[in-house]
């Protein structure tokens, strides 16, 4: 009878002390985001906080450019998402519904360009930008950010789709449906949840990535918000207070979709688990 | 406010010379704006700024040179980091930005000369040092050394007083910070030309003149912070300012990161004479500016940089940065603080200058003594291993 209070007790014990490691550099970050530059150099970043300011948060979005970034990240990740979604959900319905010649290679070159480490594409990429002209511009980014998410999406959208019984397409075609009215009345609806929740995932890394911003963007007007974060770090000195307070704003739109799709994220996180 | 730089994609030769700048931080951000405002208010041509983070600038410079597009103007380092892009054929000979120039040495004319032709325009400068605290050093009543004997022995006082007498602050952020141990101990012992000779690939690191750099350095290295290999730079000053270190050899720029009321009692000593038969060099890393070889702006970015030349931008830069550096034209005013006119006198004094590490030798060398001295703090028992590694890393950089 004892022993089940001590394992409930050593079970929050573990799990409150896991969270709280969890949390702590977030915590830090907070704390850090509202205390002064000279409180920061004084004491140091992990110390207690001696000052209290929201001025950092206004230091970012302004003089850091923030509000700007915040657009152009926004620019580009909301086409992204939705195009790479989109073609992924189209290429993923052919592969997985049609009995495609060589569809198992097509999918496995799609993935293999996954596999490869974008490192060593970054000097291609910036060339081949150049070359098309586009170097410099967010349509580049929106452009490598569709090719580079394309294959996963459509793999994971390929299993998926194909868990879908075949019985229903059948029906349809008995009906007389077009494979373009199967794939937009029958397929994409029942992917739905599959969709939600690659498109938060698909948020947040395109929102956050910050490598292939730096390859293929030049001017400071038109950097996303994760390189204008990294612009508040100086060549010696780093304001660490207004970096803290810039990031706090950064994760603002990431917190909100995962928020808002948080449901369809959990049930996504078992997608490939079950078949 | 972020208007500031639509610049690059137009290829046309009428538009304003644009500037692409690493100087990230707040301060330097609004002084360099500060500069370009002044440039075009004069009305003859006009400049854009476009700053990037330091780090991004750092790896995406050979891209921007070798741009069939390229910005006009690139703030960089001079010496032979500068000369090492401009044998590629990659910067605009400026030698007619040079033509008529006042108020600069000679010496800073041939730092800026790469086979006869000027390729850089430098504009300000700054000193490194032993920086410490005028009220600790009093309370712990130890007197900046002058020679690598008294050194140690400040050290030992400071000791004995339960501070860690030397702050480092060379973590995998700011590692060079080590690279200043390294070349003040090797221009005290084997001389200012020997290190230069060293860094371009005439002599080998495992000499027994750079062994002997490591022995002298090795009596130091237990007053060093045991942490020092973990904290950035900016945390080691914090440690410095709390007094929980003796002092640090850093150069300027950490005032740029101490608290304004703190400023006034910082103050710095020489790296000690260790030899007193080798003259007495002083690092001095000079900052500045280079263009493009592909600029479609030619004439429009000669008079930006002859412009950059001026007591008026220099002071006008100055003026809205944090004043931890000297202007490159003598006949423009420093901030004028005691620390910073006694580190003037200091490099006025010195027989001869070196840049630092990375900027006497290449971005691409500077990694390797970062491998080198970080392995060496922490692992000094296997110094010959590590500059036999160092030696064969630097070789394929030279060669290559």
């Amino acid at each position: 009878m004892s022993r089940r209070p001590l394992r409930t007790g050593g079970y929050h014990l573990v799990a409150g002390g896991i969270s709280v490691l969890w949390l702590l550099p977030i915590a830090l970050v907070l704390v850090t985001s509202v205390r002064s530059f000279d409180d920061v150099a004084a004491n140091g970043v992990g110390s207690l906080p001696h000052s209290f300011t929201l001025g950092n948060f206004g230091q970012a979005w302004v003089d850091g450019g923030e509000f700007q970034a915040m657009v152009n990240s926004l620019i580009v990740t909301i086409p992204a998402v939705i195009i790479t979604l989109a073609l992924g959900a189209i290429s993923a319905f052919a592969l997985s519904r049609y009995d495609l010649p060589f569809r198992r290679t097509v999918l496995l070159v799609m993935l293999a360009g996954n596999l490869l480490p974008p490192q060593i594409l970054l000097v291609p990429v910036s060339k081949m930008a150049e070359m098309l002209g586009i170097y410099d511009s967010l349509t580049a980014l929106i452009g490598v950010q569709i090719g580079f998410g394309l294959g996963f999406y459509t793999f994971v959208l390929y299993g998926f789709m194909r868990a879908i019984p075949n019985e229903i397409q059948q029906a349809a075609v008995i009906d007389g449906a077009s494979p373009m009215q199967i794939f937009w009345r029958i397929i994409l609806p029942l992917t739905r949840p599959a969709l939600a929740s690659l498109s938060a995932l698909a948020f947040t890394w395109v929102f956050n990535d910050l490598l292939w911003s730096i390859t293929v963007i030049r001017s400071d007007t038109k950097m996303p918000i994760t390189s204008a974060l990294l612009g508040l770090q100086g060549q010696y000195v780093s304001q660490w207070n207004v970096i803290a307070a810039g990031s706090v704003i950064a994760a603002i739109p990431t917190v909100t979709v995962f928020l808002r799709f948080q449901r369809h994220f959990v049930a996504g996180l078992a997608l490939g688990a079950v078949k | 406010m972020t208007s500031t730089g639509s610049s690059v994609s137009s290829g046309s030769a009428t538009g304003p010379v644009t500037v692409q700048s690493n100087l990230s931080a707040p301060s330097a951000k609004a002084a360099m704006q500060a500069l370009i405002d002044g440039f075009n208010k004069k009305g003859a041509s006009q400049s854009t700024l476009n700053t990037v983070a330091s780090e991004t600038f750092r790896t995406q410079l050979p891209t921007y040179l070798t741009s069939s597009n390229p910005p006009d103007v690139m703030t960089w380092y001079a010496g032979s980091v500068a000369r090492s892009y401009a044998d590629k054929g990659l910067l605009l000979d400026v030698s007619d930005a040079w033509n008529g120039v006042s108020g600069y040495s000679d010496a800073l004319k041939q730092l800026s000369t790469d086979n006869g032709k000027q390729i850089f325009i430098p504009t300000s400068y700054y000193f490194w040092g032993l920086f410490y605290r005028k009220s600790n050093f009093a309370k712990w009543g130890v007197q900046a050394p002058t020679t690598w004997a008294e050194f140690l022995q400040v050290c030992e006082t400071i000791k004995s007083k339960g501070v860690t007498p030397i702050g480092l602050g060379a973590d995998n952020s700011t590692p060079w910070v080590a690279s200043g141990w390294f070349d003040y101990l090797n221009i005290r012992i084997n001389g200012a030309n020997y290190h230069r000779e060293l860094l371009a690939g005439k002599h080998s690191f495992a000499d027994p003149q750079v062994h002997k750099v490591f022995d002298q350095w090795k009596t130091a290295l237990p007053h060093f912070d045991p942490k020092g290999t973990a904290l950035s730079f900016q945390d080691a000053t914090t440690n410095l300012l709390q007094g929980r270190t003796g002092m640090m050899l850093i150069g300027t720029f950490l005032l740029d990161t101490t608290p304004k009321e703190d400023v006034d009692d910082i103050d710095f000593f020489r790296f000690p004479v260790i030899d007193p038969a080798v003259p007495l060099a002083e690092e001095a890393p000079t900052d500045g500016f280079f263009a493009s070889a592909h600029t479609a702006r030619k004439p429009q970015t000669l008079e930006f940089l002859k412009y950059l030349t001026t007591v008026e931008a220099q002071e006008a830069y100055l003026k809205s940065s944090s004043g931890s550096s000297l202007p490159a034209n003598s006949a423009a005013k420093d901030a004028g603080t005691a620390l910073i006119t006694k580190g003037k006198q200091m490099l006025q004094k010195a027989p001869d200058l070196t840049q630092f590490f990375n900027r006497d030798s290449s971005d691409a060398l500077q990694p390797t003594a970062d491998n080198a001295l970080i392995k060496f703090i922490q692992h000094p028992e296997q110094i010959d291993s590590i500059l036999t590694d160092w030696q064969t890393a630097a070789k394929k950089i030279w060669t290559s």
